[in-house]
């Protein structure tokens, strides 16, 4: 066994925790599939705590885990049995907001909704929303580069972040990036995004925030057939029209959130479209038109416009419902989130349904439409013997039909733990050499959230799968 | 001085010739001149490899061959009315996509949907000793592996050999429209270029000229909705406002860096933010042979200067306020100038990613 006594004298007894019923809590996060117990939980206050613990974890090659809601949907926050875990919750402190410079800096347990909040009263917001966003917190979106509804007209969380201070693996602390949306030289701060922990632990992080479009323009679409709801994805980008979402749901996904929030989605529909404009009054007014005039030819039977805010509301709470929502139609389910080259989503759908079929093995469907980015929704009853690894085989098709779609094998929730053996396939090994090498830049002793992104032989330990704690308090959904 | 450039007319060829090198720094056009010499370094052109390889309108993405020009892939991507949103820089001066992504530039347009780095999707490079690395992805939306891509933007050539790069792009707005406000001060120029930022208008670019204290704003969409919001903006600063017919040649200068009548043969570009600017403006407007431009609503700065002496002043203001800048063009020693901060991580990547030392060090 490791001796902690290093580690335990840079913090006080009670955020230095051992208890066991205390740690049970850290044990698994939104992939509830796997679940591990580290050595020991860290609470540090202050970044200086973070960079001492980091640094300690080097010296004595322990293995530690950032963690900030434990909202990862790719078990990116799964601790290490032999390593530690720092819980970030308590670096919270909005550090500066200034609404001139349209920045945030922050700390990395502040939580993605509270960053739009703040900026409220300056009639700004923080773009990026997974749909976790009102507990999921920015150290963990940056080091996911997470996603949301909104991604095809803002781009994911690193578009978003321009500067950050991190503790990398080694203890040496860095700054990458500015107060500026420009720089000059190599993009550390880019390239530190979607690192998924394996770099260090973000402390400073410098967000750009945007003004907050003064309208919305959300239209529900009901069609007869998953294919004619893609369809007209394509006909509303072909227009030439920027929709800030384009979200589609399939009669499963539809059924499920009915039960749960009750949406008052067209009956009968084999699909939904959300299409969602934003922008200036004039702007929208004009668009609206263009996208009632596309909308038109795609042979829709119900159409629902939002009336004002509750209502628009109502629309996206079906929506970011749906796979909580699940939970009622199954006991047990997974997530993906493939992306797939938007002409190809049809076709995609299709395969899908077929493998469904095949497998006998139900799959709901969510997707970012806009896009490309889809999220089969795989249903087991983990009771039974065998069904998680029947679940896992069809999981491992999809992906496998993203990757020779020209696709990829995440749009958002990252790679974590569950999708690290893929990564090899998606790309070759001379660019797979080239990630390895510059992870053991970053980390020379691998002890940044091992286990996580590159295939590894530390298989974490299988558990009971399910809904996210949060999730069946109805906290949090999943994009 | 560098030798003759070498043009490689395929991924062969280029292959083959990175092996017998020593050392290779590789170029486009060489537009970015002071980004694109080195004395160490055999120079190699990437501008036989050319050309658009894929392009899906319907998808926002095309690859193209790191040689391509920028005038070229603008003019296919307006016949289907798109568009690359963040304003490529040089482009008449003949820009290739790839030194556009090596030196990291973007245009005025960068204020409204980001920059350069936000719109590349995926590289496939050749690192010093001849591997292929596909980094990144051709879909608009992949967080898989490490974001290479974005790492490339702005590393000036200095860790491998861009050959074809996948980029996403947007609907082309249908018409633009922009106006110049003058300004009583540098201050109330930033002040209103705040509050234009965090406006409802969504404006397109938001620029500045110091040298004339004049703030542009340039909307973007269709033209009734344009005219209604400039009328808006008019409205609110009266008869500072006035229209720019020739917009368009204006902020083709400010792209091409030639704004200027003098000749001012330097240009240097400097991430700014309020504080650097309170220094930096008013030395440009005390200096001779000084000609600055502000962009993205105070976010970048663009200096023109007569000679290396200028040059060598601006290294030592931005010294003094902690902020690196970059010459792009002029004959001069050393592109970096101001402060490029030290980190031993620098080194740990640069050897993990070009561990033959292939390319120069930055």
């Amino acid at each position: 066994m490791t001796s902690l006594d290093g580690l335990s004298s840079i913090f006080p007894s009670q955020r230095f925790v051992r208890d066991a019923a205390f740690q049970a809590a850290f044990e698994s996060d939104g992939l509830t599939a796997f679940r591990a117990k580290p050595l020991a939980v860290v609470i540090p206050e202050t970044a200086d705590e973070v960079v001492a613990a980091v640094r300690w974890c080097h010296e004595n090659s322990v293995p530690f885990v950032a963690r900030g809601s434990g909202t990862s949907l790719s078990g990116g926050s799964l601790p290490v049995a032999d390593g530690i875990v720092i819980a970030l919750n308590r670096l919270n402190r909005m550090i500066e907001l200034d609404p001139s410079e349209r920045i945030a800096i922050v700390e990395p347990g502040v939580v993605n909704q509270h960053v739009s909040d703040a900026a409220a009263p300056h009639g700004l917001y923080y773009a990026p929303d997974p749909s976790s966003q009102s507990v999921c917190t920015i150290g963990g979106n940056v080091a996911f580069n997470s996603g949301g509804a909104h991604c095809l007209k803002y781009g994911m969380t690193s578009n978003h972040v321009i500067g950050c201070k991190a503790v990398l693996a080694t203890g040496e602390v860095v700054t990458m990036g500015g107060r500026s949306v420009e720089a000059v030289g190599p993009d550390y701060t880019g390239l530190f995004c979607g690192s998924e922990g394996l770099f260090g632990i973000g402390l400073e992080i410098t967000l750009r925030l945007l003004p907050k479009p003064e309208r919305f323009h959300t239209v529900l679409v009901g069609y007869q057939s998953l294919l004619a709801a893609g369809d007209a994805v394509s006909a509303v980008i072909d227009s030439g029209l920027l929709p800030g979402a384009l979200e589609i749901m399939d009669a499963l996904a539809i059924e499920a959130a009915e039960a749960a929030v009750a949406c008052g989605y067209p009956p009968g529909a084999a699909a939904v479209l959300i299409v969602e404009l934003e922008g200036p009054e004039e702007k929208i007014e004009y668009e609206r038109r263009q996208l009632n005039e596309v909308l038109a030819t795609t042979g829709a039977f119900a159409e629902r416009v939002a009336v004002d805010e509750a209502d628009r509301l109502s629309i996206w709470r079906g929506r970011k419902s749906a796979f909580s929502a699940v939970g009622r139609l199954s006991p047990d389910f997974l997530v993906q989130d493939g992306v797939v080259p938007r002409k190809r989503l049809g076709e995609a759908l299709v395969r899908i349904e077929q493998m469904s079929r095949e497998s006998g093995i139900r799959v709901a469907n969510v997707f970012h439409a806009g896009d490309g980015n889809l999220h089969p929704l795989i249903m087991f009853d983990g009771k039974q013997q065998g069904a998680l690894e029947r679940a896992e085989e069809l999981a491992a098709k999809l992906l496998r039909m993203c990757i020779d779609m020209g696709g990829s094998i995440t749009g958002e929730h990252g790679v974590g733990v569950e999708k690290r053996d893929f990564l090899p396939e998606m790309f070759d090994p001379s660019t797979m050499a080239m990630m390895e090498r510059l992870r053991l830049a970053f980390d020379p002793k691998l002890v940044a959230n091992p286990g996580k992104m590159f295939p590894s032989t530390e298989a974490p330990s299988l558990g009971l799968s399910g809904l996210h704690p949060l999730e069946k308090a109805g906290v949090i959904s999943r994009e | 001085m560098s030798e003759t450039v070498a043009v490689p007319e395929n991924l062969d060829a280029l292959q083959t010739l990175l092996a017998s090198e020593s050392v290779v720094l590789p170029v486009g056009n060489q537009t970015k001149l002071p980004l694109a010499v080195d004395e160490h370094a055999r120079l190699v052109s990437l501008r036989e490899l050319s050309g658009i390889l894929e392009y899906e309108p319907s998808e926002f993405t095309f690859t193209a061959y790191a040689g391509t020009p920028v005038a070229e892939v603008n003019e296919v991507l307006r016949e289907r009315q798109q568009y690359l949103p963040f304003d490529p820089m040089l482009v008449k001066a003949g820009a290739t996509m790839g030194g556009s992504v090596a030196a990291g530039l973007s245009g005025p347009g960068r204020f409204r949907y980001g920059g350069l780095r936000d719109f590349l999707l995926g590289i496939k490079f050749l690192s010093g000793d001849g591997e292929v690395i596909n980094a990144g992805g051709k879909v608009v939306k992949n967080a898989a592996g490490f974001d290479i891509p974005k790492f490339m933007a702005g590393s000036l050539g200095r860790f491998g050999v861009m050959v074809e790069l996948t980029f996403k792009v947007f609907p082309l707005p249908s018409h633009r429209q922009t106006i110049a406000v003058q300004c009583s001060s540098l201050a109330n120029a930033m002040q209103r270029m705040s509050d234009a930022a965090t406006s409802r208008w969504e404006l397109d670019a938001i620029d500045y000229r110091p040298g004339t204290n004049t703030v542009f704003l340039r909307v973007a969409g269709p033209l009734e909705v344009n005219q209604v919001l400039v009328q808006e903006i008019s409205d609110l600063w009266g008869q500072d406002v006035k229209p720019m017919p020739d917009a368009e040649a204006f902020w083709q200068s400010v792209v091409e860096l030639d704004w200027s009548d003098s000749d001012l043969s330097f240009a240097a570009k400097i991430p700014t933010h309020p504080v650097v600017l309170r220094s930096l403006v008013p030395w440009a407007e005390q200096t001779a042979g000084v000609d600055l431009h502000v962009s993205v609503a105070g976010s970048v700065a663009w200096a023109l200067c007569e000679s290396q002496h200028e040059v060598d002043q601006l290294d030592h203001l931005l010294a003094e306020n902690s902020t690196a800048g970059l010459v792009v063009r002029g004959d001069c020693r050393q592109p970096k100038i101001g402060f490029w901060a030290k980190q031993d991580i620098a080194s740990a990547v640069k050897m993990a990613m070009d561990p033959t030392m292939k390319f120069p060090q930055l």
